[in-house]
């Protein structure tokens, strides 16, 4: 049966390394601009959104997950529903480091990182738009 | 092939139970023994269900043929087989539940009538058949299942961190059984307002103003990204000698888990997409039902085929996760229940192939994502080139709207992303949260007019 084989794949997938993305807007793409990191961004959604994929060894991942309540691993293996204080912290360490490999930083960082993330639940800045 | 119609209601009758006529409400409320309803509250007092939307939903018609709050025996049978008393399919206990402290006080007792107040206004009549007592952890278990007794779809077992099945365990242990009747209809506030179309309506406003013939029914609790917008134009190919004539969006409306997007914004998102003419206003239309989302999966999608029948829908679209959260079930476990059906839960065969089963039809659907080599939204079972699909995910949406990133109109409309902005700048934050769920159950979805009801 068909579903049978979804239900396959979807195991193959729970057993994967998991990811987070870090998406670049313009401010975000200057300031890796030049460096080595350029030659890894990903070019998603037929080229309209920049993105860096951050990959995580399964006990960092639960670390993580374990440290956010509402962080969750989506159907591409993705962590998501991070706080925002926790994506802008990793592109920090990205862009200091000039490298996709700093995710033991941001597990330092956990502490200060999570008391951000409370302010967030109560108000996060709406963008400006037209 | 024949013509499909609208079917009947579930149940063959249309449930309606709300009085207009305001000398005959206050008559039949004259008398009846006060209580104002209260919201389900977690562990740590926030509100995430109010029993009131429930009253709402049975007394239109969108839960037919349930018309109150479950006998013991109702919610035995719902438990073992999805079925009423009557034999007719129902997956979810509607119960009205009940504190030790304010049932003693009600010092109610079978043929009582209660007068529900909201908001301090009279809002509906309960005619009282039964008060039993119920473990409530052992009714939310047994209404989502567990991977023992239901091998075919539950893969863990259920837990505080499913919202569903924290609403049924945060239950009073009492429940009062016994029909509702609205006697003081609801006014509701904008943006509801112009999307209430309860069924009798809604049927009429299909068969008359929109003239389908066939309308396949989207369920919503989510603002709509491209994914979900092409979900509903490739279903909606189904029909019988044609494409489905209408799509009728369906938004279900109540205390959300936190990260999901606010009410208002899920509505204004949906019309955004007939409104700037993605699909055309004459060929889809935004309707909510009342429900404080138990996230149940298949047993969810059982309610859904209802409450779409009851609103003259002749087929439904099911996607992968329906009504899901988290990993308790198969990703594909309502696929499964539309198509094998689901012996555990009651069902040998797929829900509308049964006795005393729905009428509507299922269409299954796989997923949708971005093929960079087609260069379009491909359809899972067209597209060949599978490892280069970039997924559509909701999670990886919220976090980017999270972080004031406008998405690029290739994943979703821009309109859509200005309701959520709307919304955002209202309630300083682009997602339920405590504070909305605090904000919705304080303010709810209707306003009431006053009235004063004659003392017996």
């Amino acid at each position: 049966m068909i579903w049978s084989r979804w239900r396959f794949l979807r195991r193959e997938v729970v057993e994967m390394v998991h990811y987070i993305g870090i998406i670049l807007d313009d401010k975000r793409y200057e300031q890796i601009k030049g460096t080595p990191l350029e030659e890894k961004i990903q070019y998603i959604f037929g080229g309209t959104l920049r993105m860096l994929v951050v990959e995580v060894p399964e006990d960092k991942s639960q670390q993580i997950l374990k440290a956010f309540d509402r962080a969750r691993i989506d159907s591409r293996g993705f962590i998501e529903d991070l706080p925002v204080a926790f994506k802008r912290a990793l592109f920090e360490e990205i862009a200091k480091a000039k490298s996709l490999d700093v995710i033991d930083k941001i597990l330092e960082r956990l502490p200060e990182i999570q008391e951000l993330a409370k302010k967030e639940e109560e108000y996060i800045p709406p963008p400006e738009i037209e | 092939m024949p013509k499909f119609k609208m079917p009947p209601p579930h149940g063959g009758r249309l449930v309606e139970r709300v009085v207009e006529k305001r000398d005959v409400a206050e008559k039949m409320a004259a008398g009846a023994i006060e209580y104002e309803l209260k919201p389900t509250t977690d562990p740590k007092g926030v509100p995430i269900r109010h029993v009131y939307r429930e009253i709402i939903s049975v007394c239109y018609g969108f839960f037919s043929p349930v018309e109150g709050s479950m006998t013991s025996g109702d919610l035995e049978r719902v438990l073992k087989e999805r079925r009423l008393e009557n034999e007719w399919v129902f997956p979810y206990p509607i119960l009205f539940d009940i504190s030790d402290e304010d049932l003693k006080a009600l010092n109610v007792s079978e043929g009582d009538r209660l007068l529900l107040k909201l908001k301090g206004q009279p809002f509906a009549i309960m005619d009282v058949e039964e008060i039993y007592k119920i473990d409530p952890k052992d009714v939310a278990t047994r209404t989502f299942g567990t991977p023992e007794n239901n091998p075919e779809v539950v893969r863990q077992p259920f837990d505080e961190k499913h919202p569903g099945w924290m609403i049924y365990r945060c239950m009073h242990p009492n429940v009062i059984a016994g029909k509702w009747t609205i006697i003081n209809p609801p006014k509701f506030r904008e943006p509801y307002d112009r999307f209430w179309f309860p069924p009798r309506k809604c049927r009429e406003v299909i068969k008359n103003e929109k003239k389908w013939r066939t309308v396949i029914a989207h369920q919503t609790r989510n603002v709509p990204h491209t994914g979900h917008e092409m979900l509903m134009k490739c279903a909606a190919y189904t029909g019988d000698i044609e494409p489905c004539h209408g799509i009728l969006v369906n938004a279900i409306i109540g205390a959300k888990r936190k990260g999901d997007y606010p009410n208002e914004a899920i509505l204004e998102g949906h019309e955004a997409v007939n409104k700037y003419g993605y699909i055309k206003p004459s060929r889809h239309m935004v309707t909510f039902t009342l429900w404080d989302m138990r996230y149940g999966n298949p047993i969810e999608s059982l309610l859904h085929g209802i409450i779409r029948q009851n609103m003259g829908c002749t087929h439904h679209m099911f996607g992968r996760d329906h009504a899901a959260v988290g990993e308790y079930y198969d990703k594909f476990a309502t696929q499964i229940l539309w198509s094998e059906g689901i012996p555990s839960f009651g069902f040998e065969a797929p829900p509308n192939e049964v006795d005393y089963g729905l009428k509507i039809i299922p269409q299954n659907m796989a997923e949708f994502w971005y093929c960079p080599i087609c260069g379009e939204i491909a359809y899972s079972e067209n597209c060949g080139h599978t490892d280069a699909k970039q997924k559509f995910s909701g999670s990886f949406l919220r976090g980017m709207v999270a972080e004031g990133v406008m998405p690029p109109k290739v994943v979703m409309r821009p309109e859509v992303y200005r309701a959520i902005v709307k919304w955002w700048k209202v309630f300083n934050y682009p997602f339920v949260n405590n504070k909305y769920l605090e904000y919705i159950n304080k303010e709810l979805e209707i306003d009431l007019e006053p009235m004063e009801i004659p003392k017996a």
